[in-house]
């Protein structure tokens, strides 16, 4: 084994997957190289943050789309062997890692929530999600390097130590790529973050048309809460923004207190959730599968129900 | 007129699997379906023949059960399906099914655009559409919500992390698409029947070349418990009234 590699998108994703890294190059002995994409002047903060290498990934023109690096990381890779490659699991880190992964003939965990070294059988052990999150799936490689993708927040960003340093190599430029980006938009992330919420209201598909929203929302006001949406809102209807959907293509929550609002509860949904303190939920549906992982439920219609439950809210928090 | 391959796969429908108590998934109870957003390839598939004519071969990997799910294909717009079966491939690992699909593709599929569906409902590795484009050496537009063909090459609107990027390729080409694509049809009775009469290509396991070691072996998969207690309240103003209370008791509302 040469090294555990490490692609990081921006510093925030980065400073994690160094965190990750670091755990694994201490139980392994191995040294931690980043490939710079992107912000090349962060070099000196990665040192800090545990890096011994830095891999510069070539400038690429505006209308070539980040994955045509992929042919400079797989080539790299043959010649220096790198024993792990992590890269987070986001939009981008999930095509390259999968076709880099492809072209060097080895296995890659997606989305891994858990990864360890196994001193005793010298190999890599990791955990993911599988049935949409009913089962945890434990996996050890056949090849190497061994490859994972991690989920943002699944490891804290690496503490910053005085007076490392490192070596800096630049990396080949690429073969031309037949892809062209024509126009890029870029969208307003949500300000709050959902994953620090205390009370969390989620809008699912029993909300019948976009204004009515606003039924969730005065609930979350009332509570003094955030509002979140199932899959089907955020990514079908676009009536709110991604990053307020839950599950597992969307973000895992930890509130105290979670309301689903005409959310059928299954369990992709759940599974995002299932740190909360306490779930519940109001569906008409008393067959609903939600009633089975929430811990409170109302049956009943949410056009009913919800402006009784503000009133009552707002007279228990004495409003 | 663009020759198109839709991959879809026959899954376990999660929502029949049961966790037993000392945790492993019972599977006895199961019913199968097509994977959930595979359905959004076959009906993209569908909508750009029907809007620009070419052809669509609908393709999967898998046991030979899963013939019931080569017919829902079909009846899904596709039509020819190549239905790729061994007893042995229940349990492939991502880079099985691509290699063994790159295999086939290669060997017996003319194509121009290839659909894959975003992920898995099972796996959701998302890895499998990826993974085919490096092995067949074709460029990979990925988390696609609109497509257009355009003479002799695809536009596609990405999703990515930063918001939204247009690309454009030149075919062949692979191409995963988020859910919001296109809405699947449901197919209908004369659909059904129709597709009972298209034409399935079986490739079997000693037609392809090796691909018996997995990268990735699984050593456990674990049922988790997202059971609770479950106190149910009507919609009566009493009941709701009582339901607020409880909030209060457990804490949760300050
Ligand atoms: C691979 C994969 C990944 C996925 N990832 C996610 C994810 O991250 N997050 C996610 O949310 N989903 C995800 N999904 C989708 C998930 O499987 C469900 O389809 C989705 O969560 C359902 O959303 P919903 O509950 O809003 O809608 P539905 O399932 O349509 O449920 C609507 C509910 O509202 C109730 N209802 C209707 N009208 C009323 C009313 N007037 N009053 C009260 N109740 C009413 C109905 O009884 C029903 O139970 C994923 C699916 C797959 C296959
Ligand atoms: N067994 C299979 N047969 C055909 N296509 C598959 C199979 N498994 C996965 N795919 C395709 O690859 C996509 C991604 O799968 P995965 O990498 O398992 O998440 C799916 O949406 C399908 O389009």
């Amino acid at each position: 084994m040469a090294g555990i590699w490490i692609l990081g998108e921006n510093r925030e994703l980065t400073g994690e997957l160094l965190t990750a890294g670091g755990e694994l190059a201490a139980a392994t002995g191995e040294k931690i190289s980043v490939l710079l994409w992107k912000d090349r002047s962060r070099a000196e903060e990665y040192f800090a943050l545990g890096a011994d290498e830095i891999l510069v990934l070539p400038e690429l023109p505006e209308d070539v789309p980040p994955e045509a690096l992929i042919p400079v990381i797989t080539g790299e890779a043959k010649t220096s062997q790198p024993g792990l490659i992590l890269l987070p699991a986001t939009v981008r880190g999930r095509e390259m890692a999968a076709r880099v992964a492809a072209g060097l003939g080895t296995g890659l965990c997606s989305d891994a929530v858990a990864v360890r070294w196994n001193g005793e059988r010298k190999t890599f052990e990791m955990e993911r999600l599988a049935y949409g999150g009913m089962a945890v799936q434990k996996v050890v490689f056949r090849t190497a390097p061994a490859m994972a993708t991690i989920p943002p927040r699944t490891f804290a960003p690496a503490p910053e130590k005085e007076g490392r340093t490192g070596t800096v190599r630049e990396l080949p430029g690429p073969p031309p790529s037949p892809v062209r980006v024509v126009e890029r938009k870029k969208r307003e992330r949500t300000v709050r973050d959902l994953r620090e919420a205390r009370i969390i209201v989620c809008a699912g598909r029993g909300i019948e048309k976009q204004e009515d929203l606003r039924i969730a929302r005065e609930l979350a006001e009332a509570l003094g809460g955030e509002i979140a949406c199932t899959r089907p809102l955020s990514e079908e209807y676009h009536w709110l923004p991604e990053d307020l959907c839950i599950g597992l293509s969307g973000i895992s929550v930890k509130p105290e207190l979670y309301i689903g609002l005409g959310v059928s509860g299954q369990v992709q949904h759940i599974t995002g959730i299932r740190d909360a303190k306490v779930i519940a939920a109001v569906n008409k549906d008393e067959n609903a599968p939600i009633f089975q992982t929430a811990d409170l439920g109302i049956v009943g219609d949410l056009y009913g129900v919800v402006p009784n439950l503000i009133q009552e809210i707002r007279k228990a928090r004495g409003q | 007129m663009p020759q198109m391959i839709a991959c879809f796969k026959w899954v376990v429908d999660e929502a029949y699997i049961r966790v037993g108590a000392s945790g492993d998934l019972d599977m006895n109870a199961v019913d199968y379906k097509i994977s959930d957003y595979d359905k959004n390839a076959l009906e993209e598939a569908a909508r750009i023949r029907e809007q620009a004519g070419g052809s669509v071969a609908a393709v999967t990997v898998g046991v030979p059960e899963a013939t019931k799910g080569v017919k829902d294909a079909l009846s899904r717009g596709a039509e020819k399906a190549f239905f790729i079966q061994d007893p042995s491939f229940r349990d492939l690992e991502p880079s099985q099914t691509a290699r063994i699909l790159a295999a086939v593709i290669q060997s017996r599929i003319p194509y121009d655009l290839i659909l894959c569906g975003e992920g898995s409902s099972d796996l959701y590795a998302r890895q499998v559409g990826p993974r085919l484009a490096e092995l067949l050496g074709i460029p990979c537009l990925s988390f696609v919500q609109k497509l257009t063909v355009e003479g002799d090459r695809v536009v596609a609107e990405r999703r990515t992390d930063e918001g939204q990027e247009v690309c454009t390729a030149p075919m062949p080409v692979l191409v995963t698409v988020l859910p919001d694509i296109n809405t699947p049809r449901i197919p209908s009775v004369r659909d059904t029947l129709m597709a009972s009469k298209k034409e399935v290509v079986p490739v079997r396991k000693e037609d392809l070349p090796d691909i018996s070691s997995p990268f990735l072996e699984t050593v456990s998969m674990k049922g988790t418990s997202l059971k609770r207690s479950g106190t149910r309240f009507t919609e009566d103003p009493g009941d709701v009234k009582a339901f607020v209370d409880t909030l209060l008791q457990k804490g949760v509302l300050k």
